[in-house]
């Protein structure tokens, strides 16, 4: 015997795979381990951990989540993408993956996870950002910013909750759309950003609804625009991008995948669970308590959803990229 | 008298069986993440939302909030008795609170400590009762270069502190500041020194290296000093403060809880910052400076005050307009997200009962931590009593499990491990880690700070002298510079020579 370990290995993979299709058919018998690869606290991970306390009702095992942070989400992805492929690991897929792989790849590195090493179970959230200006702003609507932006190109300054994220990418892409230029001034963290806001510090900024709509009410900021495709059910006195014939799309979307080569019967019935959980009434209200909506979408959709923006994200990224690098 | 109407319906709502209850277990849990080194008040806080999902908003809020004022009391023992910060505001306790447990006055450290803290915590509940509306929109005005000025300040302070001279100070300062440029810079996604290793994306983590260099660093040093260490033994009455460090200690409680109570209300790492300027302050205040460092009652009543004031006011923006300016307000706002109710600017006066029923707890929280704390000085300083050889591992597995606890990494494990044989190297050279640590913490702010106020003014420099604020803290840390430079080269007085001599 000269390789009596890689022997022993080899066998006990066999082992393991004959015991994981039978494992398969009455999938789940063990606790279930759901990988956020965001930082624990965040409006993401506890969209996630609302997600899993309602499947578990649905699955029969517990979800347990946990978070490993690290590289605008890439070391949790990774782990999530390398995990056994038996629907015991699942990972918190969300805009964020496409993020940070454009980012890699604009920046002429090898991204350490690619869309195709998951299959999608679905997406539960698709939120897209405000258009907000200080409350003592001479912007009344999104048309006169834009006025005042074309007249001064570069001059009026935005900011973001950081680099290349969540906040920062829907700028450029409206910037992008309408061929106007901006200043980046950017913050670490939505709450920063949203005070240089209030403070006056910067002239506008695009921020998710849960945290600007009660700064609106209470006047302290003001809301020209939703930047997506439809209004909001929370703000219907406020026009969306799509009417005002712009075409700049970015939403923050949450999902749930699962490592590729997962087994067929696990994959539907994962889906089948997601599916459930959307329109069970506890999430929707969990999600819709803090001002988020549900917006369940099919696996293969989140697929074709990641492909889009993934195509609008790089011609973005690439750009920052060449100005960054000047 | 409309506030003690307000507070008398908070204590209707704070008083319930219940919510006294909910707060005891918030200044429990709090008092035990701040103890054990690494998990802070945000992991703390974090960890137990989903335990509050069956619970009504009032409730929750007050158990959470517990757990992040609670910290701050527990985060002093493990600097006083082990010379590991037990989070990151205790840094600087390390100095002398250490020195102090070597000469057999831990008891004493940790009953000034639990003191402090209360009046500082008590008298930031009513800063913030008062005032909390004006200070918020005071605290919005606070952009780039405001900030950049206070953390200019601050950084001039830095050269001062530590015990030894400047020029043992400056290196570690230095290194601290490359430390902490590790990683993607924020403003441009250039990467430094991460050499492709995608953990050090996000920079250095501050946990695993002040556990590393403070904790693991002391365990070496003292494993080499002797298995058999002394043991400090305290009698009970030597737990508590002498007449004498009572009275030093009543100036720096006082001053600490106006800079913890100021400088809160920043956003960042605000308690980080109060705790340290506290501690300088004190410092330069002394009649004998070179005392610092030496186990000075002053270096841990000051800034255990300051950094209980600045978790009160640091609440002051989450809760008057919904901005958290800090990690764990956030984490506290989600919370109250999840439950359906939106902090912003009209939080207090649409639900009154939720606000002061919170502030109505947080008084009752400080005396609740107050009586947690001081009977569990005697029992924390009998753990100086077990053997050295036991205790030695246990520290060790403490610091291990709080690291990986915190993010799951195995590779912050090493960093631990790294610095951990770094803060030993440089501790047998005689030189002082918390400039290091605290370099390593303001740098990238500093930096961060300085690089938005010139990106916001398209590059000109005039911004920094447009506002009052910000020309005053430049003008000061000027003169902290020239006053250091001419306390170095004047003639010095016959009684220093003489002082000098004795030495």
């Amino acid at each position: 015997m000269r390789y009596p370990f890689k022997l022993a290995v080899v066998v006990g993979m066999l082992f393991w795979m004959v015991s994981g299709v039978s494992l398969a058919a009455d999938y789940p018998t063990k606790p279930i381990t759901l990988i956020n690869p965001m930082p624990p606290g965040g409006t993401l991970d506890l969209q996630a951990r609302s997600w899993a306390s309602i499947a578990e009702k649905h699955l029969g095992q517990p979800v347990v989540v946990v978070n490993k942070p690290g590289a605008t989400g890439m070391v949790g992805a990774v782990a999530g993408a390398q995990a056994a492929p038996d629907g015991y690991t699942l990972t918190v897929a969300s805009v964020n993956f496409t993020n940070a792989v454009e980012w890699e790849i604009a920046n002429g590195r090898k991204p350490p996870f690619t869309y195709d090493d998951f299959v999608y179970l679905g997406s539960f959230t698709m939120s897209p950002t405000l258009v907000i200006v200080p409350f003592d702003s001479p912007f009344k609507t999104l048309q006169e910013f834009m006025a005042a932006a074309k007249a001064k190109p570069g001059q009026l300054s935005y900011c973001s909750g950081g680099l290349y994220g969540m906040s920062h990418l829907p700028i450029e892409i409206f910037a992008k759309a309408t061929g106007l230029k901006f200043r980046h001034v950017p913050y670490s963290g939505g709450g920063p950003c949203l005070s240089a806001v209030v403070g006056k510090h910067v002239d506008s900024a695009f921020q998710y609804p849960p945290t600007t709509i009660p700064l609106a009410q209470g006047n302290k900021l003001r809301i020209l625009a939703v930047a997506g495709a439809r209004r909001l059910k929370s703000l219907p006195g406020i026009p969306c991008f799509k009417e005002l014939g712009i075409d700049a799309e970015y939403y923050g979307w949450v999902g749930i995948a699962a490592p590729k080569n997962t087994p067929k019967n696990i994959v539907e019935k994962l889906r089948e669970v997601t599916k459930k959980v959307a329109e069970d009434k506890t999430f929707i209200e969990a999600i819709e308590k803090p001002g988020d909506e549900v917006y369940y979408l099919h696996g293969d959709d989140v697929l074709k959803h990641i492909q889009k923006e993934a195509k609008v994200i790089a011609e973005i990224d690439r750009e920052l990229a060449k100005t960054a690098t000047k | 008298m409309e506030v003690l109407n307000n507070l008398y319906n908070g204590f209707q709502v704070a008083l319930t069986f219940k919510n006294v209850y909910l707060c005891f277990i918030g200044c429990l849990w709090g008092t035990i993440v701040g103890v054990l080194p690494g998990i802070g008040p945000l992991a703390g806080i974090a960890l137990l939302i989903p335990a509050t999902f069956g619970m009504d908003v009032t409730g929750a809020i007050i158990m959470l909030a517990g757990i992040y004022y609670g910290a701050m009391y527990g985060g002093s023992t493990t600097s006083i008795l082990m010379n590991i910060p037990g989070e990151s505001a205790s840094v600087v306790t390390c100095i002398d609170g250490f020195q102090m447990t070597r000469k057999g006055r831990g008891g004493a450290a940790l009953f000034i400590a639990a003191w402090g803290s209360w009046i500082g915590g008590t008298l930031g509940i009513v800063g913030l009762m008062l005032l909390a509306p004006t200070l918020a929109n005071f605290a919005m005005k606070f952009g780039p270069p405001e900030m950049f000025a206070v953390l200019l300040v601050a950084f001039v302070l830095l050269g001062s502190l530590g015990k030894g001279s400047f020029f043992k100070t400056l290196p570690m300062i230095l290194l601290g500041l490359l430390v902490g440029t590790v990683g993607m810079d924020p403003l441009t996604g250039a990467m430094r020194f991460t050499h492709g290793i995608r953990e050090l994306f996000d920079g250095i983590g501050f946990i695993p290296v002040a556990m590393g260099a403070f904790g693991i660093g002391e365990i070496l040093v003292s494993t080499e000093e002797s298995l058999v260490r002394e043991v400090f033994k305290v009698r009970f009455r030597e737990l508590l403060p002498t007449r004498e460090e009572l009275r030093a200690s009543w100036g720096p409680i006082f001053r600490g809880t106006g800079i913890g109570f100021i400088v809160g209300l920043l956003p960042g790492s605000a308690h980080v910052l109060a705790s340290f300027l506290s501690y300088t302050m004190e410092k330069r205040l002394a009649k004998k400076p070179e005392e610092f460092g030496s186990g000075r009652i002053e270096g841990v009543a000051g800034p255990e005050t300051a950094n209980n004031a600045a978790s009160e006011s640091a609440m002051i923006p989450f809760l008057a307009l919904g901005i958290p300016t800090g990690p764990a307000p956030a984490v506290m706002m989600i919370a109250l997200l999840i439950h359906g109710v939106r902090p912003g600017p009209l939080f207090i006066t649409e639900q009154p009962q939720i606000f002061w029923g919170l502030i109505a707890s947080m008084y009752i929280g400080n005396v609740i931590l107050v009586i947690l704390n001081l009977p569990l000085v005697g029992l924390f300083v009998n753990l100086l009593r077990v053997p050295f050889r036991i205790l030695f591992p246990i520290i060790l597995l403490i610091c291990l499990v709080g690291t990986y606890s915190v993010n799951a990494s195995t590779f912050e494990l090493s960093i631990l491990l790294g610095f951990g044989v770094f803060g030993y190297v440089f501790r047998k050279l005689e030189f002082d880690i918390a400039p290091f640590i605290l370099a390593m913490i303001i740098g990238p702010t500093l930096e961060m700070a300085f690089r938005q106020s010139l990106m916001r003014s398209a590059g000109s420099f005039s911004i920094f002298w447009e506002s009052p604020i910000t020309m005053t803290l430049i003008v000061l840390s000027g003169a902290l510079v020239l006053w250091n430079i001419y306390r170095a080269i004047r003639p010095k007085a016959a009684w220093e020579k003489a002082l000098e001599e004795g030495e």
